[in-house]
């Protein structure tokens, strides 16, 4: 062989001989270099909005209309109401993510399972695609009532709220992806003879994991607001719950703390969501 | 039956109006290296897809060892001209899956084993492990041949695999190619589509060129060169120069009818 190849380390390009085209590398070095004061600048244009908002909080709490609003908490004060509640609010997070976590792994997994299957299939897409261009963009929130009603307990009722809400993104997208399955991976599939299983989940399903997880982000948010909304309704815990009530009870700052608490806790689920889709999708460029 | 390639009266079209290939008449005895010469637009990849049973012909019948081909088999590979690896597998994941269809009874340390040996013939030891995105196109396309390779298949069918490469790279898998078909015993039939004259003539046994619109056999040329062909000497050889003249002639004969026809 003319070619001579040095070991190189895992997740650098295989420098060939010389007349081997190199994959296209964004990051040169002299780049590289220049990027740390731009990574500074990066976090400060990402701050300005904190900034003008947490300014706006301060001087509302402070003289909107005349001071002591008590529908504007202090910043001050909701941080101690948020240090006071954390016990509570833990509580509710454990409560809520009992709901939310098995709505969500059910949706995931038959979403994926009958998306990549109806996706890749001509004949099951004409039999539901009918019925899911209607069923889908009904706002799963009209079916908390009677959920709760119809189903024996509340948890239940939210886990099936949940679930209806997060499935729909995931089929929707997990067909779309498999639906635009590239033909040389499905030329390359039939050359090879795989059979129906290896076909759908070691070449459809991977294909289609970037649709995928475009989808499980869309569902992880509509689960989130299901769960809230149906604790809104009849929950005796969780986070949804905990914002209800004190709102009944005119807690203004602790309500802001939960507010704000529960944001927290969205994003920190949709990173981490971000940072197993960066991990699965390695290869994808 | 003799083992051989067999296309009769082979017609292609998506659409009845337009004709893609006409009456495709063809026989490639086994062991033959046939490239496929043409212009774009000659059909030349459909017909290969048809000899992968990727595709079927409207009318005629395509067959191997006088078994009419109906669908893709083992027993054809095929290697395109975009490396059309799978990027979520390994590289030597990408050639083990090929040798679990070949080889069913092969434990998974075997097939890996194979795989890594496939990957040596082709001078890949030491991406065994990488990823396809982390390859430069020439690593890609010899792990493309060693996937073809691994499926043991006595018949090799390419399409222009070589047609995004550079020509370093290109007069090097070309060498490569030719290495290991002129070392196998016996020698597998290939069909090497290529729009590049040099190339079908640097390689092949035999040259077909087809015509465009439709696509139709207008030369079937045999290249008489003995093997283990030297790419320098070549070049400089009269004959060499004669047959690339009339295949030119030929091409642009029928660039120009299809002018006039217009």
């Amino acid at each position: 062989m003319s070619e001579t190849l040095t070991a190189p380390p895992r997740g650098t390009p295989v420098a060939g001989a010389p007349g081997d085209r190199q994959p296209e590398r964004t990051t040169s070095a002299p780049r590289r270099a220049a990027s740390v004061p731009s990574a500074l600048l990066a976090i400060l244009q990402g701050s300005i909005v904190w900034i003008i908002l947490l300014a706006l909080w301060f001087a509302a709490a402070k003289y909107f209309p005349l001071g002591d609003n008590p529908l504007i908490p202090s910043p001050q004060r909701t941080v101690l109401a948020l240090q006071e509640s954390l016990p509570e609010l833990w509580e509710g997070t454990l409560s809520s993510f009992s709901i939310l976590i098995p709505g969500l792994l059910l949706a995931t997994l038959l979403g994926i399972i009958s998306g990549i299957y109806v996706g890749s299939s001509a004949l099951l897409q004409r039999i539901f695609f009918p019925f899911a261009r209607v069923a889908a963009p009904v706002p799963p929130t009209v079916y908390v009532p009677y959920a709760i009603a119809v189903l024996p307990t509340f948890k239940l009722s939210a886990i099936f709220v949940v679930f209806i809400g997060a499935f729909w993104p995931i089929f929707q997208n997990t067909a779309a992806g498999a639906h635009a399955l590239e033909s040389r991976y499905r030329d390359n599939a039939r050359i090879l003879g795989l059979n129906s299983h290896e076909f759908h989940w070691k070449v459809v399903f991977p294909a289609a994991l970037p649709h995928i997880f475009s989808g499980m982000a869309v569902g992880l948010g509509f689960a989130f607001i299901l769960l809230t909304v149906a604790e809104l309704f009849g929950a005796n815990a969780g986070l949804g719950r905990f914002v209800q009530y004190y709102a009944d009870f005119a807690d203004y700052p602790k309500m802001v703390a939960g507010i704000l608490y529960t944001g927290v806790v969205t994003y920190l689920a949709m990173s981490g969501l971000e940072a197993i889709k960066r991990r699965a999708l390695f290869w994808h460029r | 039956m003799a083992a051989e390639l067999r296309l009769e009266g082979v017609d292609f079209s998506y659409e009845e109006t337009t004709p893609i290939l006409e009456k495709i008449d063809l026989t490639v005895p086994a062991g033959q290296f046939v490239c496929l010469l043409g212009s774009s637009g000659s059909g030349k990849s459909t017909l290969l897809r048809l000899l992968a049973g990727l595709q079927f012909p409207r009318h005629g019948q395509l067959s191997w060892n006088g078994q009419p081909i109906t669908g893709p088999s083992l027993e054809r590979g095929v290697v395109f001209q975009d490396y059309a690896l799978f990027p979520w597998m390994s590289v030597v994941d990408n050639i083990a899956i090929a040798i679990g269809k070949a080889q069913p009874k092969a434990r998974k340390a075997e097939r890996r084993e194979q795989a890594e040996a496939c990957l040596v013939k082709v001078g890949l030891e030491n991406a065994i492990g990488q990823y396809p995105f982390e390859l430069s196109g020439g690593m890609r396309q010899r792990a493309a041949i060693a996937r073809a390779l691994a499926l043991r298949s006595p018949v090799l069918l390419m399409d222009e695999p070589f047609g995004a490469l550079d020509p370093t790279n290109r007069a090097r898998l070309q060498d490569l190619l030719l290495e290991i078909w002129e070392t196998e015993v016996p020698r597998k039939t290939l069909v090497f589509v290529t729009h590049d004259i040099d190339e079908a003539l640097y390689l092949g046994d035999r040259i077909v060129v087809l015509g465009s619109t439709p696509g139709r056999l207008i030369a079937d040329l045999p290249v008489g060169f003995p093997r283990h062909r030297e790419r320098r000497a070549l070049f400089d050889n009269a004959e060499f120069h004669a047959l690339r003249e009339s295949i030119a002639e030929t091409l642009a004969a029928d660039t120009l009818r299809q002018l006039v026809a217009a």
